[in-house]
C-alpha cells in the first residue's frame, strides 16, 4: 500500500477546530427549533426509598406544562445499561440514589419545567441505605437489587502467589483508597430533538456513542429500529460520562408521546447529581520481590463502588483486575475484584476504566519495594518491565509493540537530572522537594469482549472521496485521524476526504468513543474499507495500463505506474469504468480486533490484541506549613504505536497530564456534599507543571500504519509519578487520592 | 405599592452594531446574548462564573456573562467570539489557536479567546505566568491548556515583530 506523504504522522488543522473558533459550531444547546418544549427531570431527594405515589395532578395544570411523564408512559422496555440493564429511565417502585429521576416535566419554558418539577409530589417511604461497599456485602445489609449488591466478581490468577511470598527477599502489603470522580466535561449534558416528516424520531445528542443511544431509545419506546435517528452534535468533552444514556431517554420519551420539538439541558448541577462518576476503589495489595528487585508475586482484593446501578462497573472491575500488577512480570498472581452495587452516585466509565486507581496502588508498591531493597525507583520498573515474549497475568503473550523499556529509557536522563538538583536545593525551611515516576500498561479496546467497528469509503463518478463513520470525535480529534488514515490508504491529503460522521441514519455503528479504541479499531475498518476501494481503482488501471497491479499506487486522485509517474489514469476516470461494469463504488471496512475471552475462574484469555504504554516523571514542591503541592515539572513518555497526528497525540498527553494532576491532588466528588464547580475544583492554567511530552513509537503490526491508541494512557501515569514524587519529598507516603491539603500537611507533621 | 420591574429597555452596542432589547429584570447577559441575539458563541458551562465559558468583553473588559445582568450591558460596548475577527477575515488569535492545536471539544474556546483578547490588551508581551494568570478563570478540561499558551504566545510575539 501506498502511503501518502503528509497524511500520516502530520499534525493538519483539526476538522471543526475553525467553526468552533469563531462560535459557529452547534452543540446540542445551541440548536433552535421552532417552539421547543423544555424537559426538566423531578429527581430523588433520596438515596434509598420506594415510591409510593407519584402526584403530578396540581403540577400539571400549572401555566405552560404541556405533560407530566412518568414509568407509566414508557412504551417499552423500562430498564438501561450498556452492560447489564438495571437501571430505569424513569423510577417505578424504588430509588436508589439521590439524583434518581421520578418524573419528567415538558413544559413551554425553562421556567414553567423548573417551577412544575418542584411542585411534583413524590411520597416516598424512606429505606435504610448503604453507603460503604464493604458493609454493602454483609448478610445483613440492605438490599439494593433483587439480584443482591454483589454485581460482579473478576478474578486472574497465574502460578501460586501464596507459596511464591515465602520465597521472596521483600514483601511489602498496603491499603490504597481512591474517591469518586466528577467528569468536569466542560459542555453539561444537553440534547433536542424533533419528528421528521415521515414520523422518525429525531435526537441531537452530546455523546460518545449514538448507536448506543439509538438502540436503547428503540428499546425504550418499543418501536423499530428505523424510528429512530441519533445524531452527535458538537460536543464538549465525555470522558467516559456521556458513554450512558443521560438525556436522550427524556428526549425521546417527549418525542413519542408530543410530537413537538423538545430541547433538554442540564444545568451543571443536574450534571453532578445525575451523571456517572469515576469508581471509588478500595485497593489491598501484597507485593514481592527478590533481592534482584525481580518481582515474584503479587496478591489484590480490591473493592469497586459502582453506586447505584451497573453503567460501567463490569468493564472497571474486569480492567482493574487484568492491570493490577501494572506494566512488569510478574510470575504469581492472584487478583479478585468486587464491583459492589452502594447508594452513592452510579459510578460509571470514566477515562482509564479502573487503570488509574490501579496504578497508584502497583506503583506506590514498586517504590516501596525499591526502598526496601535500596534499589533504585527507575532500576526496579527497568528491570521488571514487560517486553515482546513476557506473558501477562492472564496469560498472553505479548507478540510485538510492548514499548515500556523504551518509555522508562526516554525519561531516564531527566529522571537522573531530577533527582541530583533536588538533593541541592533546599532554598526554604518550609518547602522540600521530591521527584517521582509512574508507569503504567493499558490494554486497547473492551476487555476480552467483541468491539467491532465499521465504515464506508465511497467514490464518486469526479473522483470525490466520501467517507462515512459512526465514530463520535467529543474532542479527542478522531474525525481528523480517520480522515488522515482514509487519505493515507487512498493516496490522497485529508482534506480531500469528505465526511459524515456519527449520524445514525447515514452512518453505521463504530462503537463506543471510549477504551482509547477509536484510533486503533476504527481506524482499522477505515483502513479496510478505503484499501478495498484502492484495489478496484488499482485492478481497473491494470486493464487499462497493461502492467502488473503491483507495479501500481494510488497518489494525489491517480492510479500511477511507480515506474514512470508520468503514467497515470484519473481516479474519475477508473471510476466511471467500474461503475459501468456494475462494481461497487462504496464499500464496507471492518475490524474486530483479535481478544478471546478471560476464564471466569481464572482470568485467563487475551483480553486485548494490543496495549500502550507510558511512563511519567513528576517534579514537586511541598510547602510543609501549608500543605499546598506545586507540580512543577512532568515528563511524559508514551508509547502510541504510531503517532498519526503527533500534535493530537501532545493534546491528550498534557490534558492528561492535567487531569491526573487534579486525581492526585483536589478531585473528591463527595456524595450528597458536592453540588457544583464551586466546592469541586478541576486544575486551572494556573496548576499546570511544565509538561514535556516525549512520543515513542513501538509500531504495532496489526494497528493503521502501526498506530495503538493514548487517550486514557495520557492521563495514568500522572497520579501515581506526583504520589512517589510527594513520599520523596516528605518521607512519609499517602495512601489515599487525593492527596489534598490536609492528607499533606498530616503527612508533612508525621516526618521526622 | 410600586410595581417591581418586569422588563427593561436596553441599547448597547454588540460587536459594532447597535441593538435595542427588551430584557427581563432577572435575565442575564448571557442567556439575552444566546436566546434573544442568537449568538450561541459564549456558553453556559456552569451558570455561576467558575468557568469562564461564558466570557464576553464588555467595554473591552473580559466579564463572565452568566453573572451578568442584561440590564447592565445598557450603554456598553459587547463583543463575542462571534466579533472577536471584527468583520474581517479571521482574528489572530483565533489564527494561533488553530495553528498550535489549541482546541480540543472547543466548548470552553471561544470564552478563552475573549480572555486572552482582553489580557493581551493590558499586556501585550506577557510572559507564561502572567498568561496563566490570565486565563486561570477558564477550565478547560481537555487540553491541559499548554498548546493554548503557545497560542497566546506566539501572537504577543508576533505582535512584538511587527512594532519592532
Amino acid at each position: 500500500m501506498t502511503e501518502k506523504v503528509g497524511a500520516i504522522g502530520s499534525s493538519i488543522p483539526r476538522r471543526g477546530a475553525l467553526d468552533r473558533l469563531t462560535g459557529a459550531s452547534m452543540f446540542s444547546a445551541d440548536f433552535r427549533l421552532e417552539n421547543p418544549l423544555a424537559l426538566r427531570a423531578v429527581r430523588s431527594p433520596h438515596s434509598h426509598a420506594r415510591v409510593l405515589r407519584i402526584d403530578t395532578e396540581e403540577a400539571s395544570r400549572m401555566p405552560g406544562v404541556a405533560r407530566i411523564f412518568t414509568a407509566r408512559d414508557i412504551p417499552g422496555k423500562n430498564l438501561t445499561g450498556i452492560i447489564n440493564k438495571d437501571r430505569p429511565l424513569l423510577v417505578e417502585d424504588k430509588v436508589r440514589f439521590v439524583g434518581d429521576p421520578v418524573a419528567l416535566v415538558a413544559a413551554e419554558t425553562e421556567e414553567a419545567a423548573e417551577r412544575a418539577a418542584g411542585a411534583v409530589n413524590v411520597l416516598y417511604e424512606v429505606l435504610p441505605a448503604v453507603y460503604d461497599p464493604a458493609d454493602a456485602l454483609a448478610n445483613e445489609a440492605p438490599l439494593i437489587h433483587e439480584k443482591g449488591n454483589l454485581l460482579f466478581r473478576r478474578r486472574v490468577v497465574r502460578g501460586d502467589a501464596a507459596s511464591a511470598f515465602s520465597s521472596c527477599a521483600v514483601v511489602v502489603e498496603e491499603t490504597y483508597r481512591t474517591s469518586f470522580l466528577e467528569h468536569c466535561y466542560l459542555e453539561p449534558d444537553a440534547g433536542a430533538g424533533w419528528v421528521d416528516a415521515d414520523g422518525t424520531l429525531v435526537i441531537i445528542a452530546s455523546t460518545q456513542n449514538p448507536h448506543y443511544d439509538h438502540s436503547e431509545v428503540a428499546a425504550l419506546l418499543g418501536v423499530e429500529d428505523g424510528r429512530i435517528r441519533i445524531i452527535q452534535a458538537a460536543t464538549g468533552g465525555g470522558f467516559g460520562s456521556k458513554l450512558d444514556l443521560n438525556m436522550q431517554g427524556f428526549i425521546g420519551l417527549a418525542l413519542y408521546h408530543l410530537q413537538r420539538p423538545v430541547r433538554c439541558v442540564y444545568s451543571r448541577e443536574e450534571t453532578f447529581i445525575a451523571t456517572s462518576k469515576r469508581h471509588a476503589l478500595i485497593m489491598e495489595m501484597k507485593t514481592g520481590a527478590g533481592k534482584d528487585g525481580r518481582l515474584h508475586a503479587m496478591k489484590c482484593r480490591i473493592l469497586c463502588d459502582t453506586g447505584a446501578y451497573g453503567s460501567y462497573g463490569i468493564a472497571v472491575a474486569s480492567r482493574a483486575a487484568v492491570h493490577a500488577g501494572g506494566p512488569y512480570e510478574i510470575e504469581h498472581v492472584d487478583t479478585e475484584v468486587l464491583c459492589v452495587y452502594t447508594n452513592n452516585p452510579v459510578a460509571g466509565a470514566m477515562r482509564g476504566f479502573g487503570t488509574p486507581q490501579v496504578a497508584f496502588a502497583h506503583e506506590s508498591q514498586m517504590d516501596l519495594l525499591a526502598e526496601k531493597l535500596g534499589m533504585d525507583p527507575f532500576e526496579i520498573r527497568r528491570r521488571n518491565a514487560l517486553r515482546v515474549g513476557s506473558v501477562t497475568a492472564t496469560g498472553q503473550k505479548l507478540e510485538a509493540s510492548v514499548g515500556i523499556g523504551e518509555c522508562l529509557d526516554a525519561i531516564k536522563e531527566s529522571y537522573e537530572k531530577a533527582r541530583s538538583a533536588r538533593s541541592d536545593r533546599g532554598d526554604s525551611p518550609f518547602t522540600c522537594r521530591g521527584v517521582g515516576i509512574g508507569a503504567m500498561w493499558y490494554g486497547i479496546g473492551n476487555t476480552g469482549m467483541q468491539n467491532p467497528s465499521t465504515a464506508q469509503v465511497e467514490i464518486d463518478l469526479d473522483g470525490a472521496v466520501t467517507l462515512y463513520t459512526g465514530c463520535a470525535d467529543i474532542g479527542q480529534g478522531s474525525t481528523t485521524v480517520l480522515a488522515q488514515i482514509a487519505a493515507g490508504t487512498l493516496g490522497l491529503a485529508p482534506d480531500e476526504i469528505r465526511m459524515i460522521v456519527a449520524d445514525t441514519k447515514l452512518t453505521t455503528n463504530a462503537g463506543a468513543t471510549s477504551a482509547s479504541r477509536q484510533t486503533y479499531i476504527s481506524g482499522n475498518a477505515v483502513r479496510d474499507a478505503a484499501a478495498k476501494l484502492v484495489d478496484v481503482l488499482l485492478t481497473e488501471a491494470v486493464d487499462l495500463m497493461k502492467v502488473p497491479k503491483n507495479s501500481l499506487a494510488v497518489e494525489g486522485g491517480f492510479v500511477v505506474y511507480k515506474g514512470d509517474t508520468d503514467r497515470r489514469i484519473a481516479f474519475s476516470k477508473l471510476a466511471a469504468r467500474a461503475r459501468r461494469k456494475g462494481i461497487p463504488l462504496r464499500w464496507q471496512g471492518y475490524f474486530d480486533p483479535v481478544t478471546s475471552p478471560l476464564n471466569p475462574d481464572t482470568g485467563h484469555g487475551e483480553p486485548y490484541a494490543t496495549y500502550a504504554y507510558a511512563c511519567h516523571l513528576a517534579e514537586v514542591t511541598v510547602d510543609i506549613t501549608t500543605g499546598e503541592v506545586t507540580v512543577d515539572r512532568v515528563v511524559a513518555a508514551h508509547d502510541v504505536g504510531r503517532a498519526i497526528h503527533p500534535e493530537g497525540v501532545v493534546g491528550q498527553i498534557c490534558g492528561g497530564v492535567a487531569m491526573g494532576v487534579g486525581f492526585a491532588l483536589m478531585e473528591e466528588f463527595k456524595p450528597g456534599v458536592t453540588a457544583s464547580f464551586k466546592d469541586y475544583h478541576i486544575p486551572t492554567a494556573n496548576d499546570m507543571p511544565e509538561v514535556v511530552p516525549l512520543i515513542v513509537e513501538s509500531s504495532e503490526p496489526t494497528g493503521p500504519f502501526g498506530a495503538k491508541g493514548v487517550g486514557e494512557p495520557a492521563l495514568i501515569p500522572t497520579a501515581p509519578a506526583v504520589l512517589n514524587a510527594l513520599s520523596d519529598a516528605l518521607g512519609k507516603r499517602i495512601y489515599h487520592l487525593p492527596a489534598n491539603l490536609e492528607r499533606v500537611l498530616e503527612a508533612a507533621n508525621k516526618r521526622g | 405599592m410600586i410595581e417591581p420591574l418586569k422588563t427593561v429597555p436596553i441599547s448597547f452596542k454588540v460587536n459594532g452594531r447597535p441593538v435595542s432589547l427588551e430584557v427581563g429584570a432577572g435575565e442575564t447577559a448571557l442567556h439575552a446574548i444566546r436566546e434573544r441575539l442568537q449568538l450561541t458563541g459564549a456558553k453556559e458551562g456552569c451558570g455561576i462564573g467558575e468557568c469562564g465559558a461564558c466570557t464576553i468583553l464588555v467595554n473591552a473588559k473580559a466579564v463572565n456573562a452568566c453573572l451578568m445582568l442584561a440590564a447592565q450591558m445598557d450603554g456598553t460596548s459587547i463583543r463575542t467570539v462571534e466579533g472577536l475577527a471584527g468583520g474581517g477575515s479571521i482574528h489572530p488569535l483565533q489564527k494561533a489557536f488553530l495553528d498550535h492545536h489549541a482546541v480540543q471539544c472547543g466548548f470552553c474556546t471561544p470564552g478563552l479567546l475573549m480572555s486572552a483578547a482582553a489580557l493581551l490588551k493590558e499586556h501585550p508581551c506577557p510572559d507564561r505566568r502572567t498568561i496563566a494568570d490570565g486565563l486561570s478563570g477558564n477550565l478547560c478540561r481537555c487540553t491541559g491548556y499548554r498548546q493554548i499558551f503557545q497560542a497566546v504566545e506566539a501572537v504577543a510575539q508576533g505582535e512584538k515583530e511587527k512594532t519592532q
